[in-house]
């Protein structure tokens, strides 16, 4: 797949940029959005197309701000949506970044941890 | 503060657009983000962006006094740190108040000189303000004098002051001006919002241990810059950022519940935040109408999540986090749950019955 997703990243929506063609998957910043489902929604389609011909490796690096609980549950979807890939046969894998004193992003990544089946990194800065 | 001062604040600035007040320490950092929050709220109100300009004007003069009267007592006013801001627009008035130490012996000469500003009419006031300017002698403390004629004549209006004993040497000083869109030369009613009743919800502000109450429209573009401040704010008090996202992540669900759910005033996500602290930590409080016919549904979801253990929430959380969204569930009270996991007591709540269509609901959490 040749179409990257990017989103330049706001006050409240993060920056978002995955494209396969250099095979970075990135996401990063703040996320509270009003409407988090309209902003997640098209990004978990993109993924549903890009599954279809991954890329051999999908690593996913994640670096939050903060997000709030909406976007949390949607967040849960877009990695349920990649953990789908696995089922190619494609390894794909989450590397979730915190800074060593924000016990808020690393309990949000524990708790994604224990609930997916894919490799996922808790990886302190 | 307990739950029933969001109610008491509520009902105090009922008919105002929007009311924001400041009770804490003023710093540039602060001013300059209470200035941001201000002009974006009046940008939002139709018929006062114009009013704009001058409001930032007559603000940024406010807080100048505020630091220069302030110097004699800076230790104090570190000690107490209750230095007092409002602004509050209600109909086409907008108006500015500020409160601050100072010391006894310097209010005769504040006091002669806002009683000479007051005394003036528009082109005394020029005449005044250019013989200062270029002689530079009014005032002893450096230019204090220019900054009083300067609010008087871009306000148009009297200036309102109060002098409030605090000890034996020092006194809090008062004042509070007013914009009006219309022709200023005409003189505005007072009585809706005098001096003293800036005075009065400052001293409850104090007596309740409250730092910020903003009361105005909530939706989604006007509670960013609500943020911004209290992120900004939170910055300075906790070394800790784990307890500062804690606090402000109460804070955005709590603002983004109000916007979502509260019974919309011709379209305004109406609603009032309350920051306070306690020996306990940090106290939140909300505030805002919601429809009768919601009320039974949102009681028995709190009175549940109150009554469940930290580890059932988790599987409750767990179970909502893995359900697939549904557009028309709206997150399904996920916000909520997370909170209640969040939080170290049980949720405070009451919903106060205001008329057939709508109840007050409010809510109290010790962060």
């Amino acid at each position: 797949m040749e179409k990257p997703f990017f989103f330049a990243g706001t006050e409240d929506k993060p920056k978002i940029n995955f494209d396969p063609k250099n095979n970075t998957f990135e996401i990063s910043g703040n996320s509270y959005p009003e409407e988090s489902p309209k902003f997640y929604i098209p990004l978990i389609d993109w993924i549903t197309e890009y599954s279809a011909q991954p890329n051999d490796q999908t690593q996913v690096i994640c670096k939050f701000e903060y997000f709030n609980s909406l976007s949390a549950k949607l967040l849960y979807e877009v990695f349920f949506e990649l953990q789908k890939i696995t089922e190619k046969g494609k390894p794909v894998s989450i590397s979730w970044y915190y800074h060593q004193d924000d016990h808020f992003i690393l309990e949000k990544g524990q708790e994604y941890k224990n609930v997916l089946r894919i490799p996922f990194h808790l990886i302190a800065f | 503060m307990d739950l029933n001062t969001t109610f008491w604040f509520f009902e105090k600035v009922k008919d105002d657009n929007l009311c924001l007040l400041y009770n804490g320490l003023i710093s540039d950092d602060i001013t300059n983000k209470l200035i941001e929050l201000s002009e974006y709220n009046i940008n939002n109100i139709e018929g006062l962006s114009k009013m704009r300009k001058k409001a930032s004007f007559l603000m940024a003069e406010c807080f100048q006094n505020i630091i220069r009267h302030g110097e004699m007592v800076t230790d104090l006013e570190k000690h107490t740190n209750n230095s007092f801001f409002l602004t509050r627009n209600w109909n086409d008035i907008y108006c500015i108040a500020s409160g601050n130490l100072i010391m006894k012996k310097n209010i005769a000469t504040i006091e002669s000189q806002l009683k000479v500003v007051n005394s003036l009419s528009k082109d005394e006031l020029k005449d005044l303000y250019l013989q200062v300017l270029e002689h530079n002698e009014i005032s002893g403390k450096g230019g204090a004098g220019l900054g009083l004629i300067e609010m008087a004549r871009k306000s148009g209006h009297k200036l309102q002051f109060l002098f409030e004993d605090y000890n034996k040497s020092v006194s809090y000083f008062y004042n509070q001006i007013l914009l009006h869109e219309e022709d200023p030369s005409e003189e505005l009613p007072t009585s809706h919002a005098p001096i003293s009743e800036a005075v009065f919800l400052h001293k409850k502000m104090i007596e309740k241990n409250i730092l910020v109450v903003q009361k105005g429209d909530f939706a989604q573009e006007s509670i960013l810059p609500v943020l911004k401040i209290i992120d900004n704010n939170l910055k300075h008090v906790f070394e800790n950022s784990s307890s500062k996202k804690r606090i402000f992540h109460i804070i955005v669900e709590l603002l983004q519940n109000i916007s979502k759910h509260c019974c919309k005033n011709q379209k305004i996500s109406e609603g009032i935040i309350l920051l306070g602290r306690s020996n306990k930590g940090y106290i939140i409080n909300t505030g805002n109408y919601i429809e009768n016919s919601k009320v039974e549904v949102l009681r028995n979801h709190l009175t549940k999540l109150n009554s469940m253990s930290k580890e059932d929430l988790k599987s409750l959380y767990f179970s909502k986090l893995k359900e697939r969204y549904i557009p028309e569930s709206n997150g399904a009270g996920i916000g909520l749950i997370d909170l209640a996991r969040k939080i170290a007591t049980p949720f405070v709540f009451n919903f106060h019955p205001i008329d057939d269509q709508k109840s007050f609901f409010s809510i109290h959490i010790v962060a």
